[in-house]
């Protein structure tokens, strides 16, 4: 190509870029002109440029100079253009039509059901305090949710009407045999597994769903959760179990409370009671629990002479209900969003 | 049980204000409930456990007071004057069911007059709520709240045979009761007859032929002890509940029969006249005497922590009614009580002396060891799990295990057995242990489109219930019902998955589910083993449901996630050099399916190959032809050795095309 043609075509080039760039009007259009010209890929500067290829050698340095400067006025004019369309979106302009009580573009995040968190944040404790996490069957046999436990055959509480007993296949008599199994009435039968399988020491909290036929009210419902913890060693005593019950609380209540214990009954633990914590100036109850019964240990095949030990158990519901203000412990199991997601 | 302030005044100096008793009973055992005043007394409610019959009456109540300020217990003596004539030869009882009655007794006075109680009497049985009614009946009640025994009294002269049999119902044998209703009496129930007809159930309610009434002049007295079971069956198959029954439930004290009926005829002698036979006639076995216990003082300290002097376990054991037998420096031996059936066992005894010395003597600030505890595998897989699930905006669920027998049957995709069923209903006839959370979680999206909640997106984690000849099979699901669409709720879980176990490979096949829409729905498969379905419901499936808008369901059996789950991810270095990207825009027949393209294009990758994604299908058989679809994928392409040129990339794309069209007869579009 010969040299002045090349440099016809820079002349060119540079008033067409300075002509688009002064006449960009807003960010798009300076945007349009910048790939036009300054395009890495297509730009047609970039095309220009393949010509100075074709310059020959004499004419090559003129070529090469000629080309930067038309490339400098070009960039120059792009930046003028830059700094103006700065300059010009200025307070007043931009902000028309802005407003910026206009919220947020928000995801939406799911919520936790209350009761998994109480959970978590029980298990999070009780982790702290060295008690590890064991689970059972929810469908039981009566071994472990009676015979073990020390309720024996004609305990009331084994009564058809105040457990879930399944149907057997061959029998569909409404009176539950020996053999039939049941919905636990109580978490304590992972304790009598976890301590069938695992000599001492044990330190372990069990926690899950358990059932009892009561008529679904404000305080009851047919399902609900439970959390036990149980420590069996050498050594164990109930001075153990006020201190550990005092630690827990301090942790989840979040103040220097201070425990009490009533005397009360439950088949699997002697000396049994009912756990009081201090709060707002009064008692609170928070628990039952009570000395692991020597009966319990020998059935799992413990020496009560060699270990004791310690049970504690915890409504979930009622803790959760205390804890946010829920005055119904059916809002749970309605799975209103609404409810859900205010937690 | 109430108890009455005024009352238990006669058996033990109450010099204490209400509220100190209140605390100091309630510290040993005898929560309060509540107090009224009722006519100038003072009505007490306390709750008594199961273990402590003892404490169903007066006296018990005024025992434990004795014990705990160390006062005296005034128990009245019960003598009443005995006339000439022997029992035994006015009335013959015989006990055909020793099962279901231990013991029967029965005195006879004649002569009595039936009018009202005394005034005293009449208030001290308002106050426990009880309404007097003749100076006879009132009498019992009185007695059986004063020792917890319950009695009944029997018009003598309308008893058929002046006889009294203790037995079975005859088949189709029924009773009219005192409140005039007629029971039918079940086979296990204890029948009090005369010499023709039932005249009472045993331990619940008297009969109306043979009640107390104006006309009655000689009463027969009974104190006897049934069969807890057989009671307890009898009073909730008729619904008869009673003071009575009640106690009879929890066992009364055989050794107090006795002194409960002497204490009766006195009364009656004393308020409504009349002439008692001599004697008695007991029938039955008085209790065994009582084992002996011997308590190793050492075991105090074992158990509760804290040491108690010799001298005031002993106290506190005495003052308890037990005998004592022996003591010396480390043990103390001795015989509980008749009444305290409770006490057989050395750690009983800890018990005693622990709440009488009282809890509050146990520290609760003493140092237990510190031990490491780990969280389990499970734990932590359902913890990422709802990370991932709340963080992409599902709310969580908790839905009850049982469900209607019509729900369970809808779905139940892990399992063809019939669900486990239990003899009693939870709530509204849901008495089947489901085997898929499906259904529970579609009906809560019921219940939220009735409150016309918008954004109904639920999750739940659970057990399954799945039938086999073992205790059943309870795997834990992770189940989603979401408003959006198959492809969404899908990711979700491949999200999930790919949060647990990035490595591990996860196919999709043809769902086959009933009420899932077969072209929006999948078998998930991890690894190569059946993971859960995703799927859209079918018009039908809404139906069930009674559901309006459309729904997306999902469920995962959690086992292969804990299995599969890398729970501590290992580094792997990255390349420091750019990374390309090229879009394939494949026009294939509609069989082929888009894993086996994607299997070919990352093949052919090779070590460049950092990802695939899926874009979009595309059908227009006018452009692309009939039975044709059009894949449009893109690949991110990187080299570990060096900045990967354009010229490489499309090279790779070049061969990618000419292998895609080689196996799967795909073009470029």
């Amino acid at each position: 190509m010969p040299l002045p043609e090349f440099l016809a075509e820079l002349d060119a080039l540079a008033q067409q870029a300075v002509a688009a760039f002064e006449a960009a009007g807003d960010a798009e259009a300076l945007e349009a002109a910048r790939v036009q010209f300054l395009g890495a890929k297509s730009g047609q500067l970039k095309a220009v440029q393949k010509g100075l290829g074709k310059i020959g050698k004499a004419d090559k340095p003129a070529a090469g100079k000629q080309f930067n400067e038309t490339k400098k006025r070009i960039e120059a004019a792009q930046a003028a253009a830059v700094e103006r369309l700065a300059r010009g979106a200025g307070p007043s302009e931009e902000t028309t039509g802005f407003d910026p009580t206009v919220p947020g573009i928000r995801p939406r995040l799911g919520r936790l059901h209350p009761i998994t968190q109480t959970i978590e944040e029980l298990k999070d404790i009780m982790g702290r305090l060295g008690f590890s996490v064991a689970e059972g069957p929810e469908v039981e046999d009566q071994w472990h949710n009676f015979e073990a436990l020390n309720i024996p055959a004609a305990h009331p509480a084994r009564d058809p009407l105040d457990n879930f007993y399944l149907a057997t296949a061959e029998k569909t008599a409404a009176v539950p045999s020996r053999k039939a199994w049941l919905l636990r009435s109580q978490t304590s039968t992972v304790q009598i597994r976890v301590m069938e399988q695992t000599s001492p020491p044990v330190r372990i909290i069990s926690l899950g769903r358990v059932y009892r036929p009561d008529t679904a009210d404000a305080t009851h419902y047919p399902m609900f959760h439970q959390i036990e913890g149980l420590l069996v060693d050498h050594h164990v005593t109930m001075a153990d179990l006020k201190s550990v019950l005092r630690l827990f609380a301090r942790s989840f209540f979040e103040d220097d409370v201070h425990i009490r214990f009533r005397p009360s009954f439950f088949p699997f633990t002697e000396p049994s009671v009912e756990v009081d914590m201090s709060w707002q100036g009064g008692w609170i109850e928070i628990a039952g629990a009570g000395m692991v019964d020597p009966d319990v240990l020998r059935a799992v095949g413990y020496d009560p002479e060699q270990v004791t030990g310690f049970a504690f158990g915890v409504g979930i519901e009622r803790i959760c209900m205390g804890r946010h203000g829920i005055d119904d412990i059916r809002e749970f199991y309605k799975n209103d969003v609404r409810f859900l997601r205010q937690f | 049980m109430i108890v009455s302030w005024n009352w238990l005044k006669q058996y033990v100096p109450l010099t204490m204000p209400v509220e100190e008793l209140q605390r100091r009973l309630m510290m040993a055992g005898l929560n309060h409930e509540g107090t009224e005043e009722v006519g100038g007394d003072l009505a007490i409610d306390l709750e008594v456990t199961s273990n402590r019959p003892d404490c169903l009456g007066h006296l018990g109540i005024a025992r434990e007071v004795s014990v705990l300020w160390g006062s005296t217990l005034t128990i009245p003596p019960a003598q009443p004057p005995e006339g000439k004539t022997p029992v035994d030869e006015l009335v013959k009882v015989r006990v055909d069911c020793p099962d279901l009655c231990y013991r029967y007794t029965a005195r006879v006075i004649r002569g009595v007059k039936i009018g009202p109680s005394p005034s005293w009497m009449v208030r001290r049985l308002d106050t426990l709520g009880i309404t007097a009614v003749n100076n006879v009946v009132d009498i019992s009640n009185y007695v059986l709240m004063e020792c917890g025994q319950p009695l009944h009294t029997f018009d003598f002269a309308r008893l058929g045979g002046r006889e009294i049999i203790v037995r079975r119902p005859q088949p189709g044998e029924a009773i009219e009761a005192i409140d005039h209703k007629t029971y039918p009496l079940g086979p296990d129930t204890c029948v009090i007859a005369d010499a023709r007809d039932p005249v009472a159930i045993g331990g619940v309610m008297g009969g109306a032929q043979t009640e107390i009434s104006e006309k009655t002049t000689d009463v027969l007295i009974e104190a006897a002890d049934f069969d807890p079971i057989s009671i307890r069956n009898t009073a909730r198959t008729l619904n008869l509940h009673s003071d009575s029954s009640y106690r009879f439930e929890r066992r009364v004290d055989t050794e107090n029969l006795d002194w409960a009926s002497r204490r009766c005829c006195e009364l009656i002698l004393e308020l409504a006249g009349g002439e008692l036979a001599a004697g008695v006639v007991d029938v039955g076995s008085s209790a065994a005497r009582r084992e002996p216990i011997v308590l190793r003082l050492a075991q105090l300290k074992r158990v509760l922590g804290i040491e108690v002097p010799p001298q005031r376990v002993r106290e506190i054991l005495v003052a308890l009614g037990n005998e004592e037998i022996r003591q010396d420096r480390e043990t103390i031996e001795v015989r509980p009580p008749s009444w305290r059936r409770d006490l057989g066992r050395e750690i009983d005894l800890v018990e005693e002396v622990a709440r009488i010395h009282g809890y509050d003597e146990i520290p609760e600030d003493v140092g237990v060891p510190m031990v490491p505890s780990a969280r389990r595998r499970e734990d932590r897989v359902v913890e990422k799990a709802r990370q991932v699930l709340t963080a992409v905006g599902f709310d969580e669920a908790v839905t009850s295990s049982m469900v209607e027998e019509r729900m369970a049957g809808v779905f139940s995709p892990w399992t063809d057995a019939a669900p486990l069923r239990s003899l009693t209903a939870a709530l509204r006839g849901a008495d089947r242990l489901r085997t898929s959370l499906v259904p529970s979680l579609l009906m809560a999206r019921r219940a939220n489109e009735a409150l016309a909640n918008v954004e109904i997106e639920l999750f739940e984690i659970a057990r399954v219930y799945l039938p086999r000849k073992k205790l059943p099979d309870e795997q834990p699901m992770l189940c989603l019902t979401s408003g959006r669409d198959y492809l969404a709720v899908r990711g979700v879980i491949e999200g999930v998955v790919a949060s647990l176990c990035p490595a591990v490979r996860l196919e999709a096949t043809d769902g086959g589910l009933e009420l899932l829409d077969p072209a929006q729905s999948c078998k998930l498969l991890l690894d190569g083993e059946l993971l859960g379905y995703v799927g859209r419901l079918t018009d039908a499936g809404l139906g069930q449901f009674e559901l309006r808008a459309p729904a997306t369901v999902a469920e995962v059996k959690l086992s292969l996630l804990f299995r599969a789950a890398q729970l501590v991810p290992r580094h792997v270095p990255q390349p420091p050099y750019p990374a390309l990207t090229r879009d394939l825009n494949l026009v294939v027949d509609e069989a082929i399916r888009f894993a086996d393209v994607a299997a070919t294009v990352q093949a052919n990758c090779g070590k460049f190959f950092e990802d695939l994604a899926y874009i979009d299908t595309y059908r227009d058989p006018q452009r692309l032809g009939p039975g044709k679809k059009s894949l449009l994928l893109s690949i991110t392409l990187r080299s570990k050795d060096g900045t990967m040129t354009n010229q490489q990339a499309d090279e790779l794309r070049d061969q990618i095309v000419a292998a895609c069209g080689a196996q799967h007869g795909a073009e470029l579009r």
